[in-house]
């Protein structure tokens, strides 16, 4: 399923703090939205996933306007993790990856046969299957983003959005929830959007880049071209080479 | 904390299960005539249709009369304060969120009070007091909803604010009528405040149990959207709650519910704080699980609580509030300081 982002507007307090911003994200691939703090990142995947009210333009995902539908339904299309999720203390972690499901059953209704099934193959597949009845609220930083990342597969859509899947991880946590999560990608055909500060990474685990400066689209298209235009440096307002090692390429500050 | 273990969760139903029929045995046989368990028990059975009666006609008419209609007030309004209690503390991520939260007993109070002055001395005269109570509570929690629940900008925090600003604006009409009664005005004024099962009659348990039942009913139902509540607002949305229709089902519910049994038992504080804490420190923190336990442990307590009111200091009676809130308070405290030795 594909995502179609265009002319977005959203104002905040008065402030307009996304404008006129468009991109498409086609079905099956990943784009990283980019820039530095208060460039429009978060507020962008919010509106994708429809919890943002927007001043104007339109969010589809398979040529259907996301915001005119209900939350339920809007929960079997696209699956979200915020920038800093809740972990409600005292929950399993069986329970917590179940509540990816209640779209599927319904409040009033228990989990299906068939819920519990999908929850347990997300379970297994994550790595989480020794943790199941442990409190989401001991779990450590790494621990605690795969279980949430097993929340939002368990929708078992095929758009998922992610605001900054890695903050707070070290650098090997990072890279095994990005490898997981492009796993998952790969065999089940998901198309994501995501946001990342790490611009490193931002290239690696990307089809495209989205660059985004002062809540305008500055740059738009495939990682190596969006890192090294000219843009780049001017959105972080500090100079940033690109160098390659061993075929990747590397985003270093280059201080003043 | 770990989740409970099923095990656990099979004792601690248990418990409550026997500890209300210890409060029927308790709330139909204990007091000035006093009626052996095994007697009250067959009563209860001869009454499903199972057996016959031990009793004297005197006794069926003391249990059956006197302390049935007040039991079953018990039961009502210990199990709707305690499950109404544990669902706002759900749907407004407050542990110290009680039903009183938007306004319920400030507009309960300024009703019965001007009931109460209104009557003046005419004690005998039909009362208007629970059905003005019922309005006050209602108008209090729908003007704190008008002030602080529309709108795209209102959250759980501006309604948790507008029910203060009219409990205040509420309880100052109050004060103000209550300097203008009577001296024997504001002492029935006061016993009212306090609560109380003394008027409890079939006729008042017949007039809130159609509320009541089904605002409990409706209470236990939200436990799985208040569980996916748990999650905040916006992640509760993206996994397909419609946070918005669930708030005002279950804020409706635990009000209007709150305030039928407030309107004819006065204000008793405390059941709907102690209970949902207590169950939460035995089973965890579903609401799943919260909500139904609450109801009935919440009716033992209350039951068990106005027994005590009954006989402590007989013949004359104590307030149902000063006892639930003696008992309540210590409790309060003995689990907070359990759960801080828990986390440290």
């Amino acid at each position: 399923m594909s995502i179609a982002v265009a002319h977005l507007s959203v104002r905040i307090g008065g402030t307009t703090v996304v404008e006129d911003v468009s991109f498409t994200v086609p079905a099956g691939t990943w784009t990283t939205l980019i820039g530095p703090n208060g460039a429009g990142k978060t507020t962008i995947v919010s509106s994708v996933v429809g919890l943002q009210r927007l001043a104007s333009g339109q969010v589809t995902i398979e040529e259907t306007d996301i915001h005119e539908l209900s939350e339920r339904t809007r929960a079997g299309v696209v699956a979200y993790v915020p920038q800093r999720p809740t972990i409600p203390v005292g929950s399993s972690i069986l329970d917590y990856v179940t509540l990816g499901r209640t779209a599927s059953h319904g409040v009033l209704r228990a989990p299906s046969a068939a819920d519990r099934e999908i929850v347990d193959g997300v379970i297994e597949r994550l790595g989480l299957a020794k943790f199941r009845q442990r409190d989401v609220g001991s779990l450590s930083g790494g621990e605690r983003q795969r279980v949430v990342l097993a929340r939002t597969l368990a929708q078992g859509t095929r758009v998922v959005v992610l605001d900054e899947p890695t903050s707070g991880l070290d650098v090997r946590h990072q890279l095994e929830l990005l490898d997981l999560l492009r796993k998952e990608v790969e065999e089940c055909q998901l198309t994501v959007l995501a946001t990342l500060h790490d611009l490193t990474t931002a290239c690696q685990y990307a089809d495209q880049l989205v660059l985004l400066d002062r809540g305008h689209v500055a740059a738009f298209g495939a990682p190596r071209d969006v890192v090294r235009s000219p843009a780049l440096s001017e959105s972080y307002g500090m100079e940033l080479r690109v160098v390659t090692i061993e075929g990747h390429d590397v985003v270093v500050p280059v201080r003043g | 904390m770990a989740p409970p273990s099923s095990r656990r969760i099979a004792i601690v139903w248990s418990g409550a299960a026997a500890l209300l029929v210890v409060a029927v045995v308790c709330g139909l046989g204990v007091g000035p005539t006093s009626i052996p368990p095994l007697g009250v028990l067959h009563s209860l059975l001869s009454h499903l249709g199972l057996g016959h009666s031990t009793l004297s006609s005197f006794d069926q008419t003391v249990v059956w009369q006197l302390r049935g209609p007040r039991m079953v007030l018990g039961l009502l309004a210990g199990a709707m304060l305690s499950v109404a209690g544990g669902t706002y503390q759900g749907v407004f991520r407050n542990p110290l969120a009680d039903p009183y939260l938007l306004g319920v007993a400030a507009g309960a109070g300024l009703g019965a009070t001007l009931a109460i002055v209104h009557d003046g001395n005419a004690i005998n005269a039909p009362t208007w007091t629970p059905l003005i109570a019922f309005v006050g509570a209602s108008s209090a929690v729908a003007i704190t909803w008008l002030v602080g629940g529309r709108g795209q900008r209102a959250t759980t925090a501006t309604l948790v604010l507008a029910g203060v600003a009219v409990a205040s604006l509420f309880t100052s009409a109050q004060t103000f009528l209550q300097q203008q009664a009577s001296t024997q005005s504001i002492a029935r004024v006061y016993i009212w405040l306090l609560g109380s099962l003394a008027g409890a009659s079939w006729s008042s348990v017949t007039l809130v149990l159609p509320y009541v039942a089904v605002c409990i009913v409706v209470c236990v139902l939200a436990g799985r959207a208040l569980d996916v509540l748990s999650l905040g607002d916006d992640e509760a949305r993206s996994v397909g709650l419609s946070v918005r229709r669930v708030r005002v089902v279950v804020i409706v519910a635990s009000s209007l519910g709150t305030a039928a049994i407030v309107s004819v038992v006065g204000l008793i504080g405390f059941v709907g704080i102690i209970v949902p804490h207590v169950i939460r420190l035995l089973v965890g923190t579903s609401y799943r699980r919260i909500l139904p336990l609450s109801v009935v442990a919440g009716a033992a307590f209350l039951v068990l609580a106005d027994t005590v009111a009954r006989t402590a200091l007989a013949p004359s009676e104590l307030p149902l509030g000063v006892v639930t809130a003696a008992i309540g308070a210590p409790v309060f405290v003995l689990i907070l300081s359990f759960r801080r030795g828990m986390s440290s």
